[in-house]
């Protein structure tokens, strides 16, 4: 699929002003914990935008980023995540399990390695009944501490399964190590299992884009699985228990305004996917600072409308705390 | 009305669910079709019908039950067979976060109409790591359907309805049911869930029992018979959805409940039938209720160590008569 460096940037942007909305939203209801996306946004946009119907999506708790860039309605998943009527769930999910089948997502489990067990299931269906589509696995690195991760990797391998195992590598050593393998080298477990695979700078969106496109391309012409991993900058706020808005609202004026791009977060807005985004689409001329602005007044001011519709949704009637178990 | 063994009737469900729907498949197929009284012929017949629905998956039980979760929320209707019932431990998370979750966590968005076999129960010599009666668990996980069929005739129609459920189901075969002979109705039969069977009819004392244990209390029934003691023996057939009106009813009639699970007494099916009653029932009990089950320890391996712990028709009419006295 052809890369439109607007629209790409546009949804970047969206899912970028989604969590910053998520931090004040849950300041604002005193809610629990959330897992953001902010820094996933170059793969999360590159990846989930060039799916189609019919293909199915495993996500983790992480999901926020995902279900946005693949078109879901902020107002509806915000609404989810505050627990509401109006919500992706009606408010039985929450943050940890938000998912909207319309779109493709099926079960989203916050158990670690879970969407990989998941995935495998939905691509033997998607094989055994020949609908030509592919299942994604979302999963961060931490998922390739649980054994679940290996058994299904093998299976997709030993099957030929047409999934994506698309891996957001979000750790960092010292406080912000998310996994603890003895190799260094995640892509050595699918070399291992037979698994073609590749590895991509998580930050840089086009490179995401060609990455994923291959890839896609790989397991849509019936090669079997592929493994991709995506190597991330981990946002400075993202702690293992709690965030903290450390960073602030993003300002993409950061992008090319130095005084503003010298604080302390310097290094977090060089690396930053979304600032990255804009500064490349800028240099090369293809957007004036003006149209970034504007791109960027546009999600919040989608995300202004989300918040109104989520906090306006009511919470469920208690009942139906009871209903929908079985079918 | 053909006469079948218990294991035959089940393979028959399944011929039974291949040929009406082609979203059916069996992973850990070679563990429920060989070596179970079925004709050579018959056995080979199947193999050769379904070659790409017959699975023999690698020792996976985790990513097999996650597999047949996700094959199910996209469309399919997939039973996996564990073999023993402890290797489905192997896939707890699998069943009981993600199976159970399904449906309640997408708010009825998604739906797992899966079926997930295992072979339970005090062997015989089977020590403690293949003795396991694990039913309480799956009863409690609040998403999943249990089933226990008792017969082969249930056998046949549970499991029918099993695979027909648009839920995740848990089927439990008692390892010494399966060379059972009986009745089984002619055709696609089959058994809807929530609907207890009144094994013997009695006035006396009620005997609420499942799986071996039904067979169990029948034959305490029938030394009870003798003495004069008229038993009524429930078999509810499925826990999730569980019929407790007819064991109600039944405590109305008798007056007398005693509960009998081959699992561990602690939290078992048997509790949780015995506090059904005290709350429902109270009124029409004559005397405290009793529950045979298995002590809380591991099954041991000795033939003596092992008899000591396990239920038997002994040992349920001797509560029969305690409750009675």
């Amino acid at each position: 699929m052809a890369l439109d460096p607007r629209a790409m940037l546009a949804r970047m942007l969206l899912m970028r002003r989604f969590e910053e909305t998520v931090i004040h939203v849950a300041r604002a209801h005193k809610l629990g914990r959330q897992h953001l996306a902010i820094g996933n946004e170059a793969i999360g946009a590159a990846a989930l935008t060039q799916l189609r119907d019919g293909d199915l999506i495993y996500t983790t708790h992480r999901n926020h980023g995902h279900m946005i860039a693949r078109g879901v309605d902020p107002g509806k998943a915000l609404a989810e995540i505050l627990g509401r009527e109006g919500g992706l769930c009606g408010g039985k999910g929450g943050t940890w399990h938000m998912t909207d089948p319309a779109l493709g997502f099926q079960s989203t489990s916050a158990m670690v390695g879970g969407s990989v067990g998941l995935s495998v299931g939905g691509a033997f269906a998607l094989k055994h009944r020949k609908t030509g589509g592919v299942a994604v696995a979302l999963f961060g690195d931490g998922a390739l501490d649980e054994g679940i991760a290996y058994e299904a990797l093998n299976i997709a391998s030993l099957y030929s399964l047409p999934v994506l195992f698309l891996c957001e590598n979000n750790s960092k050593e010292g406080e912000a190590q998310t996994s603890r393998l003895a190799t260094k080298e995640l892509t050595a477990v699918p070399a291992a299992l037979k698994i073609a695979f590749a590895s991509v700078d998580g930050g840089d969106v086009e490179a995401c884009h060609a990455a994923v496109e291959a890839a896609l391309a790989h397991v849509r012409g019936g090669n079997g699985p592929y493994f991709l991993e995506a190597q991330l900058v981990r946002w400075p706020g993202s702690h293992q228990i709690v965030h903290e808005f450390t960073t602030g609202e993003t300002d993409v004026s950061a992008a090319w305004d130095q005084a503003k791009a010298s604080n302390e977060h310097a290094e977090w807005q060089r690396t930053d996917p979304v600032l990255r985004a804009a500064r490349a689409l800028i240099a090369r001329g293809v957007l004036a600072r003006e149209d970034v602005l504007t791109l960027d007044a546009e999600a919040n001011a989608r995300m202004a409308a989300a918040r109104a519709f989520a906090e306006a949704s009511p919470l469920p009637k208690p009942d139906a705390a009871l209903a929908g178990v079985f079918v | 009305m053909p006469t079948k063994s218990f294991a035959v009737a089940m393979i028959d469900a399944l011929a039974y669910s291949l040929k009406s729907d082609p979203n059916v498949v069996v992973i850990g197929a070679h563990s429920f079709l060989s070596d179970r009284g079925l004709k050579p012929e018959d056995e080979r017949a199947l193999w050769d019908a379904f070659p790409d629905r017959l699975i023999d998956p690698p020792t996976s039980e985790g990513v097999t039950t996650s597999l047949v979760t996700g094959a199910a929320m996209a469309g399919m209707r997939p039973f996996l067979n564990y073999g023993t019932a402890t290797f489905a431990y192997e896939a707890f998370n699998q069943i009981m976060s993600e199976a159970a979750n399904v449906a309640a966590m997408s708010n009825g968005q998604l739906r797992a109409p899966l079926t997930l076999h295992m072979y339970a129960g005090i062997r015989g010599g089977g020590a403690a790591q293949h003795s396991s009666s694990p039913q309480a668990m799956y009863a409690n996980a609040a998403g999943i359907e249990l089933v226990l069929p008792a017969s082969p005739a249930d056998a046949q129609g549970l499991l029918r309805s099993a695979i027909l459920s648009s839920n995740p189901t848990v089927v439990i075969t008692h390892t010494k049911l399966l060379a059972m002979t009986g009745d089984v109705p002619d055709g696609d039969h089959r058994v809807p869930f929530g609907k207890a069977r009144i094994a013997r009819e009695g006035r006396d004392v009620t005997i609420v029992a499942t799986s071996l244990m039904v067979r169990e209390a029948l034959r305490a029934a029938e030394t009870l018979a003798a003495d004069g003691i008229e038993a009524e023996v429930v078999d509810p057939r499925t826990i999730v959805p569980l019929d407790s009106d007819a064991i109600c009813r039944s405590v109305q009639k008798t007056g007398r409940l005693v509960t009998v699970d081959e699992g561990n007494a602690l939290c078992s099916i048997g509790s949780e039938i015995a506090a059904l009653v005290a709350e429902r029932a109270f009124d029409a009990l004559k005397g405290p209720i009793l529950r045979v089950a298995r002590p809380p320890v591991p099954v041991a391996f000795s033939p003596p160590l092992e008899a000591h712990i396990t239920p038997n028709a002994d040992k349920i009419a001797a509560a029969a008569k305690k409750a009675l006295a």
